[in-house]
C-alpha cells in the first residue's frame, strides 16, 4: 500500500466537477484506490464515495493505493489535486 | 419529389379534391411548401409573382374573372398560367369558366377543385407541404418511448439496442422503429421519428428472427411517431473511454441541425440496460420539470463545504 498527503487548494473544494475528473483518473489505474480525509478510507473510483468526502478548500486528504501502479497512481492523482483541478476561482 | 399526383393520393379525401383537367398530367413537381391566390396577378400586375408556390383561385378571383369579357378573362388567365405553376386549385366547388379550362390545356397546367372554402382549404394543406419539405434522414438505431420519453438507441450493430428495447416494450413502453429510424425536422427544433413503412411493429432478435411486437404484446406496444428527445449511445466497456460520471455536463448529439442530449451507457454482462433506461427517461422528465438532480446534489456539497470552511475559520481565530 502506497500513501501520499495533499491538501484541497481549489477554492471550492472538491464538489461534483473535480469529484468526477478524479474517479476518471482512478478508472484508468489497475490499482485499488482509497482517499480519506480523516473520517475513513472511500473509493477513489466511486463518484459517490469521493462526493461523500466533502473535502472543503484546505482540508488535509491521504491518497492511499494499492497494487501493481500504485505508486504511479498516488502520484498523479496528487498532481490533479494539486493543480486545483483547472478550476478558475470563484466558479462552481 | 414532391408531386401534385403525391399530394393527390395523400389528400385528395382531406381537400375534397376533384381533378377537372383529366386528360392533363399530374407529374409535375411541387417546389415550395407554401400556397397563396393570385390576387392582382389577374388584373396584370406581376411585379411581385411567386410562381413557384401553389395558388388557390378563391371565391375574390373567381367573382373578378366573372367581371371581365370573355377575351379579357382569356387574356388574365393566360398571364397568369404562362409562369408554369404545378396546377391551380378552385375552392369552394365554383363552377370554372371555360377560358380557363382552355388556357390550362394550353399551358399543360391541371386544375384542381376543392369543395373547402379558400381559408379551410389552406389550413389543411398547410401541415402536408411543412411535412413533404422538411429536412428529413434516416438514422441506424432503435426508437422506444419510454414513460412518453422518446429515447433513441444508437450504437454498433449487434450491441443490444433491439433486446434493450424488447425489453422496455415487456416492461410496458413502447416500440415506435426497430435498427432503421426516419427523422423528420419539424419547425427549427422538434425531430420526429418514425418506422419504416414495410416493417413497422416487426423488430429482428437474434436467435429469434423476425417477432411481431404488436401482436404479441397488444397495440399498447406499439407507436406510430414520436419525437426523439434523448440519445441513448450503448458503448463496449471501455475503461480509456469517457464516460460522463456526474450527468452536469450533458452532452448533446446533432440531428438535422438539432442538438439532442445524448447518454452514453457503457455495456458489461449483467448490467441492466431496461432499469439504466428508464432512468435516463425519467431523469429527462425531471429535467424538464426544473429539477435538475445532478446540480442540486452539487448545490448542497458546495453548501456543506463552505460552511465547514467557515466553521474552521471561526474556531482558528478562537484563541480562549
Amino acid at each position: 500500500m502506497i500513501e501520499g498527503k495533499t491538501t484541497i487548494s481549489n477554492q471550492m473544494g472538491l464538489h461534483a466537477r473535480p469529484a468526477a475528473q478524479l474517479v476518471k483518473l482512478a478508472a484508468t489505474f489497475s490499482s485499488k484506490i482509497f482517499l480519506d480525509n480523516g473520517s475513513g478510507d472511500v473509493n477513489g473510483k466511486s463518484i459517490m464515495g469521493v462526493l461523500t468526502l466533502a473535502a472543503e478548500c484546505g482540508s488535509d486528504i491521504s491518497v492511499k493505493a494499492d497494487g501493481t501502479d500504485a505508486e504511479k497512481a498516488v502520484q498523479a492523482i496528487i498532481d490533479l489535486i494539486d493543480s486545483g483541478f483547472g478550476e478558475v476561482a470563484g466558479e462552481a | 419529389m414532391t408531386t401534385v399526383a403525391d399530394l393527390l393520393e395523400s389528400l385528395g379525401d382531406t381537400l375534397q379534391l376533384e381533378v377537372m383537367t383529366e386528360d392533363l398530367s399530374l407529374d409535375r413537381e411541387i417546389t415550395v411548401p407554401e400556397i397563396t391566390s393570385p390576387g392582382l396577378v389577374l388584373a396584370g400586375f406581376v411585379e411581385r409573382f411567386v410562381s413557384k408556390r401553389l395558388h388557390a383561385l378563391g371565391e375574390t378571383e373567381m367573382a373578378y374573372l366573372e367581371n371581365l369579357s370573355a377575351r379579357e378573362r382569356t387574356k388574365s388567365l393566360d398571364t397568369f398560367l404562362s409562369y408554369d405553376l404545378p396546377c391551380v386549385f378552385v375552392t369552394k366547388d365554383q363552377p370554372i369558366p371555360e377560358e380557363l379550362f382552355s388556357v390550362a390545356r394550353k399551358r399543360k397546367v391541371p386544375v384542381l377543385r376543392s369543395s373547402l372554402s379558400t381559408s379551410q382549404f389552406y389550413r389543411l394543406i398547410t401541415p402536408y407541404l411543412r411535412e413533404a419539405f422538411s429536412p428529413a434522414t434516416k438514422v441506424h438505431g432503435s426508437l422506444a418511448d419510454v414513460y412518453g420519453v422518446g429515447l433513441l438507441f444508437v450504437g454498433r450493430s449487434g450491441i443490444g439496442k433491439s433486446e434493450c428495447v424488447l425489453d422496455l416494450v415487456e416492461r410496458g413502453h413502447r416500440l415506435v422503429a426497430d435498427d432503421l429510424v426516419n427523422v423528420t425536422r419539424r419547425g427549427s427544433g422538434v425531430l420526429i421519428g418514425k418506422s419504416e413503412e414495410v416493417t413497422s411493429r416487426f423488430m429482428e432478435i437474434r436467435g429469434v428472427g423476425l417477432v411481431d411486437v404488436s401482436a404479441l404484446f397488444g397495440v399498447r406496444a406499439f407507436r406510430q411517431q414520436k419525437r426523439i428527445e434523448v440519445v441513448v449511445e450503448l458503448a463496449d466497456w471501455d475503461d480509456a473511454r469517457d464516460v460522463d460520471r456526474t450527468g452536469l455536463n450533458t452532452k448533446t448529439r446533432d440531428i438535422l441541425g438539432v442538438e439532442v442530449p445524448e447518454v452514453v451507457i457503457p455495456l458489461i454482462p449483467g448490467k441492466n440496460i431496461t432499469v439504466v433506461s428508464e432512468v435516463v427517461a425519467l431523469n429527462h422528465l425531471l429535467k424538464y420539470s426544473g429539477v435538475d438532480s445532478a446540480q442540486n446534489l452539487n448545490d448542497r456539497l458546495v453548501r456543506q463545504m463552505a460552511e465547514k470552511r467557515d466553521l474552521k475559520k471561526y474556531l482558528s481565530e478562537d484563541y480562549e
